[in-house]
């Protein structure tokens, strides 16, 4: 039986969104040069993520690594090169990251009441309901119960 | 989020639709960020774009994302920034220098091996006319990393917008104007409209010091190099643990060439860009008492610099596999010209391997001060090359040969760039000067 875990926290960019999460433990950014613009692919020697692709992800993550062009490098996969995720969790949105998100039109969730880097597993089904910025939002993880 | 009479009328539209487009987008956002108010920014700095038809292949190759937002602007006939509303609106670099482009054996054109890489035409072109719109517009195409040491240094209290990080923290810690690493959505929108939602390091509460990061004596007496400066400025970053730091026993006059590498820690090395540096002359920094407002913490943190901690810092940084150098860059943010001067001085009289490219890059005034008087013929005779408006990082570098072996002297380009796949050492500017004639690294900084 699937395991099923719901968890409140505050919407920084609206929207709804649902999919397997990738979980970085180190903080993340989105420049050209961290994810590539044209397939989405995780380019950082030093993530053990390094390789993998962002594409449809819900991407969980602490806050922001390097540099401010990680916004409009997210806005881009998100809305031109199609190849971003489909929604941002972190223990803190960092402004760079919700300004590309709301470029990006894809919902950003901070501030939940448990901590989502330990919550939330790579793999994991991720359901996020984000409606009013400033407001409640919802993640709704469901794990396999084979996993 | 309240606005006053003339940020509503641009909301309005009063002020033509390019400010009304900009307006909505900023107020969306201060919303996000809890913003009870918009200030005037005095100081933009943002990326110049590619202007072509979107659906060309190469372009999420080459554009760092930002063009797009410009398209609705340079659509709008009437888009202008800088005029009416006293903000100073100027660029980081970019891939080439424009004039160059045809020439070879720089980063935009150069070849290694059996291989080369050259900055498709149909990118450049898209690239001169995003950088004649924006020059239409009133932009001031600085295209630097140093725009404020070349364009206007804004003052105390002044509110900024800068995309470019070491921008931010060179204001923050070094004049007392205040930047976010302002994200490069919002710059785009803040250059037509100068303002800003005021969140953030704008907000006198997110400047104050949250630990104490102290140089011992020997740290304080032997950075001299612009490598040292970086790699201290990273292990200030290291230390403070992603806090703004409260930096004790720096020493008392830096130069700008010191602050500026020292800021080039921030994108790589912590979020808030700003260094409270104890004794320097502004109020917020002049004690550990005004850098924690007001008080010091009891139980406040206290991390110690040591020279063991910037040694282990320039080893590692300096990871390529073997000593074999193809490529030696400086200017990593834009070279002052006094490191423009340092490096020519080092490779005088002397030949650069043909084995290595070796690239100067600087702003455009500290280009032609060397161009004037002779530091660029010195750097061009011994086979390197010097040019502006340029970062060799802003090309693909993930696409050139990973069997490639890059040496800077910047953190910032290791750890940002250095995700690639190439080799990359780190050394201080006689080191890099040395490798770039043998074509070999040694490290004997320390």
């Amino acid at each position: 039986m699937n395991e099923v875990k719901v968890l409140t926290g505050i919407a920084r960019a609206k929207g709804r969104a649902v999919g397997e999460a990738l979980v970085s433990e180190m903080r993340f950014g989105w420049t050209f040069a961290s994810v590539s613009n044209d397939g989405g692919i995780i380019m950082s020697s030093e993530n053990p993520l390094n390789g993998e692709c962002v594409k449809g992800k819900i991407m969980v993550y602490p806050t922001v690594y390097g540099s401010t062009l990680g916004s409009v490098g997210l806005y881009y996969k998100c809305q031109v090169s199609k190849v971003g995720p489909t929604g941002l969790i972190c223990r803190n949105v960092h402004e760079i990251d919700i300004a590309g998100a709301i470029a990006g039109e894809i919902p950003a969730v901070d501030c939940l009441d448990g901590d989502p880097i330990q919550e939330i597993r790579s793999g994991d089904w991720v359901e996020i309901r984000a409606d009013e910025i400033g407001k409640e939002a919802t993640v709704t993880i469901t794990r396999k119960a084979s996993s | 989020m309240k606005l006053d009479q003339k940020q509503q009328q641009m909301l309005d539209g009063k002020f033509g639709e390019a400010r009304r487009v900009a307006m909505e987008k900023l107020v969306d956002f201060g919303a996000a960020v809890g913003a009870q108010e918009m200030v005037p920014v005095s100081f933009v700095l943002n990326g110049c774009p590619i202007q072509m038809d979107r659906s060309h292949p190469d372009l999420p190759t080459y554009d760092m994302g930002h063009s797009p937002l410009y398209d609705k602007f340079i659509e709008i006939k009437d888009a202008r920034v800088a005029d009416e509303n006293q903000t100073i609106c100027v660029n980081d670099p970019y891939f080439v220098q424009i004039d160059k482009y045809e020439e070879s054996g720089y980063p935009w054109n150069f070849s290694w091996g059996d291989g080369e890489y050259k900055l498709p035409k149909d990118i450049y072109d898209g690239y001169v006319r995003g950088h004649e719109s924006l020059t239409k517009h009133g932009w001031i195409m600085s295209q630097s990393c140093n725009s404020h040491l070349t364009t206007r240094m804004p003052r105390y209290g002044e509110y900024c917008a800068s995309s470019e990080s070491s921008v931010a923290a060179y204001l923050n810690t070094f004049t007392g104007a205040r930047s976010n690493r302002e994200s490069t959505v919002n710059t785009v929108y803040a250059g037509y409209t100068g303002y800003l939602p005021k969140y953030g390091m704008l907000l006198e509460e997110n400047r104050l010091a949250k630990v104490i990061v102290e140089l011992t004596d020997e740290v304080r007496d032997k950075m001299t190099d612009p490598a040292d400066w970086a790699a201290l400025g990273a292990v200030i970053a290291e230390k403070g643990g992603n806090r703004i730091p409260a930096v004790v026993n720096m020493p008392p006059l830096l130069s700008p060439t010191a602050g500026k590498c020292l800021s080039g820690c921030v994108s790589a090395g912590m979020n808030d860009p700003m260094l409270h540096i104890i004794g320097s002359g502004l109020p917020e920094s002049r004690t550990l008492e005004a850098a924690f407002g007001g008080t010091l913490p009891k139980d406040v943190e206290r991390q110690i610099v040591t020279l063991d901690d910037v040694r282990e810092c320039y080893a590692k940084l300096d990871w390529a596999k073997s000593d074999k150098v193809d490529i030696v860059v400086f200017g990593c943010p834009h070279l002052t010209y006094d490191e423009v001067r340092q490096i020519a001085r080092l490779v005088e009289g002397r030949k650069v391997s043909p084995n290595v490219h070796m690239w100067v890059q600087t702003d455009t005034p500290s280009y032609h001060l060397a161009r004037q008087n002779g530091e660029a013929k010195i750097i061009e005779d011994a086979g390197g090359k010097i040019y502006h408006s340029t970062c060799m990082g802003m090309n693909p570098v993930r696409t050139w040969s990973h069997d490639l072996n890059i040496a800077t002297n910047s953190f910032k380009y290791v750890k940002l760039v250095g995700g690639g796949g190439q080799g990359w050492h780190f050394g201080s500017t006689s080191d890099l000067v040395n490798a770039a004639v043998t074509g070999r690294f040694v490290s004997t900084r320390w």
